[in-house]
């Protein structure tokens, strides 16, 4: 309505020149920001990237259309919201955003291959994801069905003191998100007491310390827009039994919530439906995190999973810039009533270091899967 | 309904204002076609030109100590209510105060729409915090010495500035004691030999203009 409104105003203004405004206010950003991509199976998928001072890479409006169907809109931005590193002697404790932006390290041709490096700083490229699926034919080889999947890979890497960090937006054929963070680089070289180290050097003398990276993502879900999304977290009783049953529960308001095994969590809207009438959702799982708890000082390693209510000013798990908004995601989730959910995804991973670790230090990678719920009918691809 | 008109006459003003800039610019005909060209889109990152204008037009409005307050950098808002204006964020710190001030800088309108200040809260360090740090650093009598010393064995060279050393700061901002207040960080310190001076312990408050070690 008051983009049509800007547009008409703007005609009347202008008057009749040459009109290249509807066209660049159709697109969400231009070259060499806009990625769009049809991977070989067809799907599609389109979005924004930029690369934030403080938060790094920051993908922006991205937009999935399975093969033959309607483009759904599913992030409206999302990017890293912290890595928090405490050392197990209980000192030094890092936050390592930082001014991402500035840190970031500049790309080689090898560091992207067969990609495309945005300005330098951000690789976007296609990497091969093993199966997709494989289905016997039982004989007859006309009916056999096996295909080969393909991720769209959205990456850039950040030097912050001795660690490398790769940050990637990993985009799968098959409609799935997977952010991920790998930490590589080198090791700190803190000694430390046996009990809260390993020995990499010779023999018994240098006790590298243990320490945790807890990685916070940001990601504010607009499916279709922001109206009417809902978050619903997903549990199944009955451990201990043959039986298992299904319970849902309605985030309506802020949560603080903490994994379980079986645990999901969707973010859903019931207004877009799918050919079968279904609502269609993103199903987020974060099984992968040591679930790291600190101190109470420390209150935002204290869940796994947050969700809150969107405000432009709440931008990192902890040490949040904004004079504006509450300083940690813990302080965000206070109850408020959810009308536009932003989740907040913590994945821990405690690094007791071993003589490999040195040097360079192989890659180790946390994060977790956003999976496609009943976005189409059936396999699209 | 208030709100669509409200939107509406912004909408009106960044049109207005755009003709203006056409007009200024039409005497120079290179420059305006490119500026024509590089008109970034809603969603692109600010370019240097915005980010140039963002932090002059965040900072002409600043009347407090010069000296005292520093733009450490402007990011672009991206506040999805307000997607139709292209905005900045100047972040401003008053050291003298230790007071953030975040400045909303309409790019339309060349306006400081919204500010906001508070105490305690740290955005990450800039480039020249980061350069300032070392320079404390190296001026205290004992750890200024311990990394000239340790400079000249990796080197092989004596330190001539605090940008021989390839820096990285990340904010210090713990519950308690002075630096829950002032703006304080932490240096990683790469040496040339690729080594990197311990400074785990080492707390640099830039609004005290001091240097601590931490213990524990
Ligand atoms: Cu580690």
């Amino acid at each position: 309505m008051s983009l049509f409104l800007r547009l008409m105003l703007a005609g009347l203004l202008i008057a009749p020149a040459a009109p290249p405004a509807p066209a660049r206010a159709a697109q969400a950003c231009s070259s060499p920001y806009l990625i769009d991509k049809t991977l070989p199976n067809g799907a599609r998928w389109r979005l924004c990237w930029e690369m934030r001072t403080i938060e790094g890479l920051t993908v922006t409006k991205v937009v999935y259309t399975p093969k033959g169907n309607r483009p759904i809109s599913v992030l409206r931005s999302a990017a890293l919201a912290q890595i928090h590193v405490p050392y197990d002697s209980g000192e030094p404790r890092y936050h390592d955003i930082g001014s991402l932006g500035s840190a970031v390290v500049a790309l080689t041709e090898a560091d992207c291959p067969g990609g495309e490096r945005a300005k330098g700083k951000v690789c976007l490229t296609t990497r091969p994801r093993g199966h997709a699926y494989l289905k016997d034919g039982w004989g007859d080889p006309d009916a056999r069905e096996s295909a080969q999947g393909q991720e769209l890979v959205v990456l850039a890497a950040y030097q912050v003191g001795w660690y490398t960090y790769i940050s990637e937006w990993v985009f799968g054929d098959d409609g799935s998100i997977t952010p991920r963070v790998g930490a590589t680089g080198s090791l700190a070289g803190t000694t430390t007491a046996p009990k809260h180290g390993w020995p990499i050097g010779v023999g018994r003398k240098h006790f590298e310390e243990s320490h945790s990276h807890n990685v916070f993502w940001r990601m504010d879900f607009d499916i279709q827009g922001k109206t009417h999304d809902v978050v619903e977290q997903y549990d199944f009783s009955g451990s201990g039994t043959k039986k298992r049953s299904m319970t849902k529960r309605t985030l309506k308001r802020e949560t603080k919530a903490v994994n379980g095994r079986m645990r999901w969590w969707r973010v859903v809207d019931p207004r877009v439906r799918n050919g079968d009438r279904h609502p269609v959702s993103w199903e987020i799982n974060n099984s992968d995190s040591a679930e790291y708890r600190g101190p109470s000082d420390e209150a935002f390693t204290h869940a796994d999973v947050y969700v809150t209510q969107y405000r432009a000013c709440e931008r990192l798990a902890s040490e949040n810039v904004s004079p504006r908004c509450r300083r940690s995601v813990d302080r965000y989730a206070n109850g408020e009533r959810v009308t536009d959910p932003v989740l907040w995804v913590n994945v821990g991973f405690h690094h007791v270091a071993r003589d490999e670790d040195a040097d360079p230090m192989p890659i180790h990678w946390q994060g977790f899967r956003i999976t496609p719920r009943d976005v189409t009918a059936t396999n699209p691809h | 309904m208030r709100r669509r008109l409200v939107i509406a006459a912004a909408g009106l003003g960044a049109v207005l204002v755009c003709g203006t800039l056409l007009l200024v610019t039409s005497g120079e005909a290179p420059q305006a076609a490119q500026g024509v060209r590089e008109t970034p889109s809603q969603g692109d990152p600010l370019t240097p030109e915005e980010i140039a204008r963002a932090g002059e037009i965040a900072t002409a409005k600043n009347h407090l100590k010069s000296g005292q307050t520093e733009l450490l950098y402007v990011e672009r808002d991206d506040d999805k209510d307000a997607e139709q204006a292209r905005r900045a964020e100047a972040y401003i710190y008053d050291y003298s105060t230790d007071t953030l001030i975040v400045r909303t800088v309409d790019l339309g309108s060349s306006k400081v729409i919204e500010e906001t200040k508070g105490r305690g809260v740290q955005p990450p360090p800039s480039k020249r915090e980061e350069l300032r740090a070392a320079e404390l650093l190296l001026a205290d009598p004992k750890l200024g010495a311990g990394v000239r010393q340790s400079f000249r064995k990796a080197a092989g060279r004596e330190l001539a500035s605090p940008s021989d050393l390839a820096l990285r700061g990340l904010i210090f901002s713990p519950e308690r004691g002075r630096c829950a207040q002032h703006r304080c960080l932490r240096l990683f310190v790469r040496l040339p030999d690729g080594t990197f001076l311990d400074t785990s312990r080492i707390v640099i408050d830039l609004s005290a203009k001091r240097v601590h070690t931490l213990e524990w």
